[in-house]
């Protein structure tokens, strides 16, 4: 393919406004797809990504468009618009020229709208702003168009579109070749390509998704990973139309696959930079920050016999998701598992399921937590990851935690409802500007770990609905946090164990045994639930002893069945974690999670 | 308690008739069939009976009609069903328990007496409760009027063993209602009493009920309660606990349901019924019509089985022996199993024992009076997780 013909596209947006709609028509538009093998958000091929009507991973797919008698190569990526997978969006960009900046005409511009648009820009991508929905009988492109304005870009120049009637489809292909600049790279230059992706196959290995930025690939290739200094023979180079499908080359600016029977996970590296063998460039590309975890989660098989397997499970994950990390530990509770890193609860949420589907696995995740820099007395500085390996409060000098910058969009007339709310999360105010008239954008200082769990669903209850978030990283600070342990028949259970600020531990210790009384199902035996605060308990409760637990008949015809239920009940039991001698059922350990501070 | 010889045996006979169905049953039984499906019905069973070609070697003890309601069918059957097994194992039925269900409502003197002449020794009858306004709830077909006549009538036809089923935790009921349906049976002087609880199997009306929220079973400290208290008030009127849901007077105690609890031999004749010989457990076809077709083209009538090995058939040995009051003697397992309890499951029984819930007494080993409470608990040591 001539350089000249080729144009690299994101369509980014916040949640929801309709990417993945828009990609469909696109990819109708082109034929690429015909009608029977459309479906809506075809994209979103993940069967997770269907049931939850979200997109979760970015998406790769090449059109041929025809435009004024020549035909284009399109490198379309679809990104998702929830805060969790920005690392996806910000690697999609690098492998583009522009971004069509979807915003919907009703909602107007959001929270992730300006993170996106933040973040095209920091890549010098064209961006291209569509106002989508314009169906909708509430659209008001107008104002969305002045709103545009505002962020500084040419609202006039939108392109109106209806990615659900398609309006303004022609309108937007025509001005994807016309604006956005096609790839820059050196056809004749030695091979350097980004691996912007990758993913396991249990015939062909590792499928490497890469941008080629200069030179060009072919099957038969030697190549060479730059920053693992593995080889491989190319057996097959693809392109997405959206499936796989093979080509013979990828040359400079193109967006394709290839497989190299790689059978090693750890020599992929998504950021890495593929040359060839005999030709190695000089300089690899600067490839992709490394994801920074925000929360993390101790990840346990529910039979520890599953170890080996789940750690292979997240070695192939990993492949498919770079912003995710882990390492081992162990747990007195839980036994074996992996202390795991995630972008936020959502995309613990996603990896906890893919895991037990793609891999069949059956796991106990413990309550996510944040990462504390922890000064001792000693004068040594210590990064806590596991809130059950905080030091003894004797030998703390100082305790930091993560915080955020955090920006929320709301209608005026909420203001009021958002600061209260950050107020209660230890927020610390920082400024507030209007978009237009109606919206206000707030910036808040709020300590990581206090909008993990609900503050996103409060912050809509609270303003009905209207205000979005976003949020970045924004260093450490002080703060007074103390350990809660929870004890259970007398033992400190450390996959209990939290770190929450003095002023709330009380009323999280009290919710938390209470809630756990409803959790753990009666026993044997009475057990005491205890919630402790460095030695010192602050709450009990007791689950009761068990009376009767009793098939009441049994004869002839049933005695199979019989025996079916209690094998089926010992299976249940199975899947519970004794800790000492108490059954704890999987759900316990997530229970955190339920408890608020109200 | 003598424990039966390991070669005793018995015959179960499913009739799989009722007149409506009650909330809760998830029995094998269907409504709605007349006289001619009956006839055609026993027709099959004499089939069924026929063709089985081997019999186990020691002495039947027990023969029993359930259902269904076997009640629904007139004496006559009975007649030829039992004629029919005489005749074969060339056997008389002195000495042998013969059992029939019988529903409250079905039965009168006249053809109770037909009943005994044919054969019947043991009468079973499913009162209950001993409040109308339950009975119509679960949709029984019969009042509390219905279940006393029927035991008068049983005892003036000549039936000298009787026994009475009421259910605890029914839908509404209190432990005062319960208290009443027990001082209501035990009034009624029978031999033989059975306690259950009313287990919730999915699918029935009744689930349906719970799950809308339309009624609501007993807490379950309600009906440990009722449990108790059912025990405690049978023992005070002289009757011996003998199994976890089973109360007799001295003697009286239901020969049929321990061949279950020790394991020996059963041969099954009806839709759906199970029998149990030589590690081996079969059951017959479930639906009536289809187990009468395969019996009228030639067939067994059977649907399926399955094979216990060696430890599978030791572990149903202990946790099925652990049912009865008195447990299970260690000499007949290791009679029947060439290996003492303790030389198999030693772990499991130590651990049971330390935890107070399993004890030992001279030759048995039996559940102490918490783990009669966690009988479950105890069993599932002796099975595999799904
Ligand atoms: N009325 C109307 N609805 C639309 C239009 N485009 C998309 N939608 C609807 O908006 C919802 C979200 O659409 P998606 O395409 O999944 O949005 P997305 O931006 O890809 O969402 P994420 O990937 O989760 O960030 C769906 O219910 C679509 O049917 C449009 O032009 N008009
Ligand atoms: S009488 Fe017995 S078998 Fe018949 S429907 Fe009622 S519970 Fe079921
Ligand atoms: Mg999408």
């Amino acid at each position: 393919m001539n350089q000249a013909e080729i144009r690299n596209f994101s369509i980014i947006a916040h949640i929801d406004h309709g990417k993945s709609t828009l990609a469909d028509r696109l990819i109708e538009r082109t034929g690429t797809l015909s009608a029977r093998e459309m479906a809506p958000q075809v994209l979103d091929s993940m069967e997770l990504e269907r049931e939850r009507g979200i997109t979760i991973k970015a998406q790769a797919v090449r059109l041929d468009y025809e435009h004024e008698g020549k035909v284009y190569e399109l490198n379309l990526i679809d990104t998702p618009g929830h805060v969790d997978f920005t690392y996806e969006v910000s690697r999609a960009l690098e492998a583009c020229e522009g971004a069509l900046l979807v915003v919907d005409a009703a909602q107007g511009v959001e929270a992730q709208t300006l993170a996106n648009l933040y973040l095209a820009l920091e890549h010098d991508l064209t961006v291209i702003p569509v106002i989508n929905k314009i169906d909708l009988p509430n659209a008001n492109p107008e104002k969305v168009q002045e709103e545009l304005m505002d962020i500084g870009l040419d609202g006039t120049e939108a392109i109106l579109v209806s990615a659900k009637l398609g309006i303004g489809i022609e309108e937007t292909l025509a001005q994807v070749v016309s604006r956005i600049p096609p790839p820059k790279g050196q056809v004749e230059a030695v091979l350097r390509a980004l691996i912007f992706d990758s993913r396991f196959d249990s015939y062909k290995g590792v499928l490497v998704y890469i941008r080629v930025v200069d030179g060009s690939l072919r099957v038969g290739d030697q190549i060479l990973f730059m920053a693992t200094g593995a080889s491989f023979e190319v057996t097959e180079i693809g392109v997405f139309r959206p499936h796989p499908t093979a080509v013979s080359t990828l040359s400079t600016g193109e967006v394709g696959f290839f497989a190299a029977s790689i059978k090693t996970v750890q020599d992929t590296h998504v950021g890495d930079t593929v040359t060839l063998a005999s030709r190695p460039a000089q300089e690899p590309l600067p490839g992709y920050r490394p994801a920074q975890s925000m929360v993390f989660s101790g990840l346990y098989p529910v039979d520890s016999s599953d170890y080996g397997r789940l750690r292979e499970a997240l070695e192939r994950l990993r492949l498919n998701d770079a912003s995710l990390s882990f390492e081992p530990e162990t747990s007195a509770a839980l036994g074996f598992g992996f202390r795991a890193g995630f972008l936020g609860l959502l995309h613990l949420d996603v990896v906890q399921e893919r895991l037990e589907r793609e891999y069949n696995l059956s796991l106990i995740t413990t309550a996510p937590n944040v990462v504390y820099q922890v000064r001792l007395v000693n004068g040594e500085e210590i990064r806590v990851d596991n809130p059950a390996l905080m030091p003894p409060a004797g030998e703390i000098q100082e305790i930091q935690e993560p915080m955020v910058n955090a920006s929320i969009i709301t209608p005026s007339e909420y203001i009021g409802a958002v600061m209260e709310l950050a107020q209660e999360r230890r927020g610390i105010y920082k400024d507030l500007s209007y978009i237009d008239k109606q919206r206000a954008l707030l910036n808040y200082l709020l300590p990581l770990g206090e909008i993990m769990f609900d503050f996103f669903d409060q912050l809509k209850s609270r303003t009905r609905g209207y205000a979005s978030f976003d949020y970045q990283w924004s260093g450490n600070m002080p703060a007074d946090l103390v350990r809660l342990d929870i004890l259970i028949n007398g033992e400190v259970v450390d996959a209990f164990s939290m770190i929450v600020h003095r002023d709330k531990a009380y009323h999280r210790g009290r919710s938390l045994v209470e809630k756990l009384r409803e959790l753990i199902p009666r026993q044997l035996f009475e057990v005491p639930l205890q919630a402790a605060i460095g030695g010192r308990v602050i709450a009990r409760e007791t689950v009761k002893a068990m009376r009767k637990d009793v098939l009441a008949k049994c004869y002839g015809g049933d005695i199979t069945r019989k025996r079916k239920l209690l094998e089926k009940q010992k299976e249940g039991k199975k899947r519970m974690k004794s800790v000492g001698s108490v059954e704890i059922p999987q759900e316990a350990f997530m229970a955190i999670l339920r408890v608020s501070d109200k | 308690m003598i424990s039966s010889p390991l070669s005793d045996w018995g015959i179960y006979i499913h009739i799989p008739f009722c007149r409506s169905r009650c909330t809760y049953c998830d029995f094998n039984t269907v409504t709605g069939m007349g006289e001619d499906d009956y006839a055609r019905y026993v027709e099959a069973l004499l089939l069924q009976w026929d063709r089985i070609s081997k019999m186990p070697s020691g002495h039947v003890v027990s023969i029993f009609f359930g259902g269904g309601t076997p009640s629904l069918l007139e004496p006559e059957y009975f007649k030829q069903i039992l004629g029919a097994v005489k005749d074969k194992l060339r056997i008389s039925l002195e000495g042998v328990e013969v059992t029939m269900e019988a529903n409250p409502g079905t039965i009168d003197e006249k053809r109770l007496r037909e009943y005994r002449r044919a054969g019947v020794n043991r009468l079973s009858l499913g009162v209950q409760a001993w409040q109308d306004h339950h009975l119509r709830r679960i949709n029984r077909t019969h009042t509390v009027l219905d279940a006393r006549q029927g035991v008068e009538a049983a005892r003036l036809a000549g039936f000298d063993n009787i026994n009475l089923d009421l259910i605890y935790g029914l839908p509404q009921q209190t432990l005062a209602e319960w208290e009443e349906s027990l001082t209501g049976v035990l009034g009624l002087e029978v031999d033989h009493l059975s306690l259950y609880q009313l287990q919730i199997e999915e699918g029935t009306p009744l689930a349906g009920q719970l799950q809308r929220g339309r009624l609501r079973v007993p807490e379950d400290d309600v009906s440990a309660d009722m449990a108790e208290l059912g025990r405690k008030r049978l023992i005070q009127a002289g009757f011996i606990p003998y199994e976890i849901s089973n109360y007799c007077r001295p003697h009286k105690h239901s020969r049929h349901n321990r061949l279950y609890w020790t394991l020996n031999p059963y041969l099954a004749l009806g839709a759906g019924a199970h029998g149990y010989w030589n590690a081996r457990r079969w059951w017959s076809i479930r639906g009536v019509k289809q187990y009468v077709d395969n019996l009228q083209n030639g067939g067994d009538g059977i649907a399926g089985e399955e094979r216990l090995d060696r430890l599978e058939e030791m572990r149903e040995y202990i946790w099925l022996g652990l049912r009865e009051e008195g447990g299970f003697s260690r000499r007949r397992f290791q009679d029947r199993f060439s290996v003492s309890p303790e030389g198999s499951f030693g772990v499991t029984l130590g651990k049971l024992g330390r935890q107070g819930l399993v004890e030992r007494r001279s030759d048995y080993i039996l559940l102490s009076r918490r783990g009669r409470e966690m009988a479950n608990y105890v069993f599932r040591e002796f099975v595999t997780a799904s």
